[in-house]
């Protein structure tokens, strides 16, 4: 069995003064680097066929104010031929730069910038270093830990004098007034929330498109770091508001590895079961706006008719439609409610019926073909590079799934495929996100047939709280409610990263604990954000009218790139 | 004497079809969307008024109290002048399409025609083509990248479907050898519709006329999608109001030169000469039934599709339709 300790030993013959120090918590290996040397490291740690760590899952960073060394950035990786991850940290002091990485993968470009917005670390030979998330003229780094949290706090604020550039520079070519550039968003109807894309028009062919993004952000890192793990829960829900549920699995994964513990197998399979109908709504609500962007009206209207059955079925369950905060740090908030099985059995019945309609009005259709074949083609290897995840990643025709290669909350139990594409295209795509509904739909049946008995509550009297009936009749378990509900957990200090397999890609947590009843760092791995990063890559030589095909097949939610 | 007759009978029958048109287009748009709503399985309108029959006129009284704003940087004249030629071109399609029979008023014969021009095919041709100006400087007089993205593609659309469509009609013209559009339903009598001999020509025509009328999966210069409303991105109001009633009218009218070129205008069964005017209502309506129908199941063509199609396959089958018909009636 190959083990990331054959990563370690290779660096250290490498590298043999890079490394600073190396340590593993709850099995993940993290190496500390001189940073200095992050480029040749991750370079060697890519090329080397032996460990080939091909796919950087995430970099982001964490403040120490109390060090000399104030700034951790945190580059997560991961091998795709050895199934492995491994975490790679270089220091650096205020104005201290790193160098890029983004020639190793050109996922870096996007996250690197965010690091330097949040964080005010510069990243040395990046070829776009501009702020992210938040607007050019902004003042300060907010994921500091020294950022003031108040209006009140913050020191009077200077309008800069010259306006900040809106308007992008493309590099010049020389060629004058060759070129007209087309601003769409962030009020457009298919850029799918506020997305703004500035496009470089010749004729009707786009030469080049620079994305903006942040109009929707609302500092959830930020936010997290100033409450109690349990209260975080609900933050989740708001970043992809299209699988609340799928969000508060993966933050919830993310808390209870921390802790070290495992919930229930009912729970477990309730999760699952719950995840995969928030999946099939999420994937609905993208056919339904793909196909509306190409202008097949109809569409939209039979998938928002099964999306409103799964959507009730969640409510009953949960009892909220969009955010249900349902699931709890060690289990969930409470068991199923009578009369459900009856009612998602119901839906299971139809649904088969319902995908076969939609496929008779698109998957064939002679215009549908023609707007969605060959448009948008990303390579499995350039896929990879760019760090896509989920059902683009697949359409590439890589087969790899988070459910598969690291399979949580007991999907290892499930039968169940992954479809993959053959080109890369948005039709592969297309096909893809509907088999995987099929797919969806097969795991909740298993995990309705096979559900075990028993609680759905892990039972440790520091992380959940004791039933009501309890509450009311004993003083000792008054006392435990009282204390957990006002102090919450405090995990042991330590950092875990925890992912799912999201509708839309990998979403995963990166939680850095100080022993506290609050995140130390509360970092967000966002699918949709790196995937989008890849957009204009995908558009560049197509049409106008291709960019919403390919926003579309990106499926893209500003909630969660925005944060 | 004679002359104020027909001036009579002229003004009349312009009253007439004016106000029975704008009827028309009012409640298409209600039925449009009722019709969607039923392909889309919820019920459209249904507020205002029983069944929402009202529905039209809140709509027609919403735009004309809406506040009208004309961008600082638009060309003002042209921006005002492009909705009224979109509808005036629209409405002037209608002079020339026979609605019936001849019938008995008043001891006067009366053509159900208003104008019964020798040249009726090449006056709807030309008026037609005239209506894109109106979409054309409509989307660039706005001063919007999209609008005149939009304007650009009508006008690559109007050219390219404008000959395949003159083309389409050549055949029937063969068959009917005249221009005159009362004569050529006249031609039809006794169940000898050219959609029997010239059944091609009858696609063709109806696919150019859906993309001349810029309507799903043609809609183009609109895309909603894309280039969020296109050439008319920049109107509000009763402006709007306008090129939207020209859609509607244009699309009727397109579905009437349907009926009378393939389709036998006004002859059909069981009814009297007097009432043969429901027989080309009936063949109207179900043509209009079908462009709405395909804009519910169709999603839309991408704009180089569009001319590909226009120019490398509907250009050389109408050419080739042309050929083969020739062909036989020399044989």
């Amino acid at each position: 069995m190959w083990d990331v300790e054959v990563a370690h030993k290779r660096l250290k013959e490498q590298f043999p003064d890079s490394i600073l120090e190396t340590y593993s918590f709850q099995g993940e290996m993290t190496i500390k680097v001189k940073r200095e040397d992050i480029l040749p490291i991750c370079k060697f740690l890519r090329d080397d066929p032996d460990l080939a760590f091909d796919f950087l899952t995430d970099i982001c960073g964490v403040d120490y104010p109390q060090r000399e060394e104030r700034f951790e950035v945190v580059y997560h990786l991961y091998s795709m031929r050895r199934n492995k991850r491994l975490r790679i940290k270089a220091s650096v002091s205020e104005g201290e730069a790193l160098s890029t990485v983004e020639s190793i993968w050109k996922a870096a470009n996007w996250l690197e910038r965010e690091v330097y917005d949040m964080l005010g670390v510069p990243f040395e030979g990046h070829s776009d270093l501009r702020r992210i998330l938040t607007w050019e003229g902004y003042q300060g780094h907010p994921l500091r830990k020294d950022f003031p949290l108040r209006g009140e706090d913050f020191e009077h604020y200077e309008v800069p004098a010259e306006p900040p550039d809106v308007i992008p520079k493309f590099p010049d070519t020389g060629e004058g007034q060759r070129y007209m550039i087309l601003n769409m968003g962030p009020q457009h109807p298919a850029t799918h929330g506020v997305l703004r894309l500035v496009l470089k028009l010749d004729g009707e062919v786009i030469v080049d498109a620079i994305p903006y993004i942040g109009h929707l952000h609302r500092g959830v890192e930020k936010l997290a770091e100033n409450m109690t793990y349990t209260q975080a829960v609900t933050l989740t829900d708001r970043l992809d508001y299209t699988a609340g549920i799928s969000n508060n699995l993966a933050y919830i994964l993310a808390v209870e590895k921390l802790l070290g513990i495992e919930v229930p197998k009912r729970a477990q399979y309730i999760r699952v079961m719950l995840a995969e109908l928030q999946r099939i709504a999420a994937h609905l609500l993208w056919l339904a706006t793909h196909a509306l962007d190409m202008g097949a009206m109809t569409v939209l209207f039979y998938t928002f008719r099964e999306r409103e059955t799964v959507l009730d079925i969640l409510e009953h369950v949960t009892g909220a439609r969009l955010t249900p905060s349902f699931l709890r740090i060690g289990g969930l908030a409470a068991d199923l409610p009578d009369g459900i099985e009856g009612r998602i059995r119901a839906f299971l019945e139809d649904f088969p019926r319902r995908i076969h309609e939609y496929e008779t009005l698109l998957t064939e259709n002679i215009i549908w073909l023609k707007r969605t074949k060959d448009v948008g083609v990303i390579t499995a290897d350039e896929a990879i590079n760019w760090g896509l995840t989920g059902p683009v990643l697949r359409g590439s025709g890589v087969r790899w799934d988070i459910r598969k290669v690291f399979p949580y909350s007991s999907y290892e139990e499930f039968d169940f495929e992954i479809p993959i594409g053959e080109k890369g295209d948005v039709y592969d795509r297309y096909l893809v996100r509907l088999e995987e509904m099929r797919q969806s739909a097969r795991i909740i049946h298993q995990a309705l047939d096979r559900l075990p008995d028993g609680e759905v509550n892990y039972y440790d009297p520091k992380v959940t709280p004791p039933s009501k009936e309890l509450v009311a009749e004993e003083i000792n378990a008054l006392i435990r409610h009282f204390k957990l509900k006002s102090e919450d957990i405090s995990p042991p200090p330590g950092e875990v990263y925890a992912s799912i397999e999201n509708p839309k890609g990998e979403l995963g947590w990166y939680l850095v604990s100080d022993g506290s009843n609050h995140p130390y760092r509360y970092r967000i791995r966002p699918p949709c954000f790196v995937n989008l990063a890849a957009l204009p890559e995908m558009i560049k030589g197509h049409l106008v009218a291709d960019v919403v095909a390919v926003i579309g097949s990106i499926d893209i939610v500003l909630g969660e790139i925005d944060r | 004497m004679e002359l104020v007759y027909f001036l009579i009978e002229a003004v009349v029958k312009v009253v007439v079809v004016f106000a029975v048109l704008m009827g028309t287009v009012a409640y298409l748009t209600l039925v449009e969307r009722k019709v969607l709503g039923h392909i889309q399985v919820r019920y459209g309108p249904n507020r205002v008024g029983p069944f929402g029959l009202l529905q039209p006129i809140a709509d027609g009284i919403k735009a004309f109290f809406k506040e009208e704003v004309v961008p600082a940087k638009a060309d003002k004249t042209i921006f005002i002048i492009a909705p009224m030629i979109s509808i005036v071109a629209a409405l002037c399609l209608f002079a020339v399409i026979p609605f019936g029979d001849k019938i008995e008023i008043f001891g006067r014969t009366v053509s159900l025609t208003i104008a019964d021009l020798d040249i009726g095919l090449l006056y709807v041709f030309g008026i037609a083509s005239l209506g894109e100006y109106g979409v054309v400087l409509g989307g660039w007089s706005g001063y919007n990248k999209y609008g005149v993205i939009g304007a650009l593609r009508a006008a690559a659309q109007m050219i390219s479907y404008e000959l395949a469509l003159g083309l389409s009609v050549i055949g029937v013209l063969m068959i009917s050898g005249t221009l005159n559009l009362g004569e050529i339903v006249q031609r039809q009598a006794g169940g000898h519709w050219n959609v029997l001999y010239q059944p091609f020509a009858f696609i063709f025509y109806l696919v150019c006329a859906i993309a001349e009328i810029n309507r799903t999966p043609f809609d183009m210069p609109e895309a909603e999608a894309e280039l969020a409303c296109g050439f008319n991105i920049e109107y509000s109001s009763m402006k709007f109001s306008l090129f939207f009633m020209a859609e509607y009218a244009h699309l009727v009218a397109v579905c009437a030169i349907a009926t009378t070129l393939f389709l036998g205008g006004w002859h059909g069964p069981f009814l009297p000469p007097s009432l043969s005017w429901i027989w080309f209502v009936i063949k109207t309506g179900v043509l209009v039934y079908f462009c709405i129908w395909e804009r519910g199941t169709f999603p839309r063509l991408r704009y180089d599709q569009i001319m590909k199609l226009g120019w490398k396959v509907l250009l050389p089958l109408t050419l080739a339709n042309i050929f083969f018909t020739g062909l036989i009636m020399v044989l």
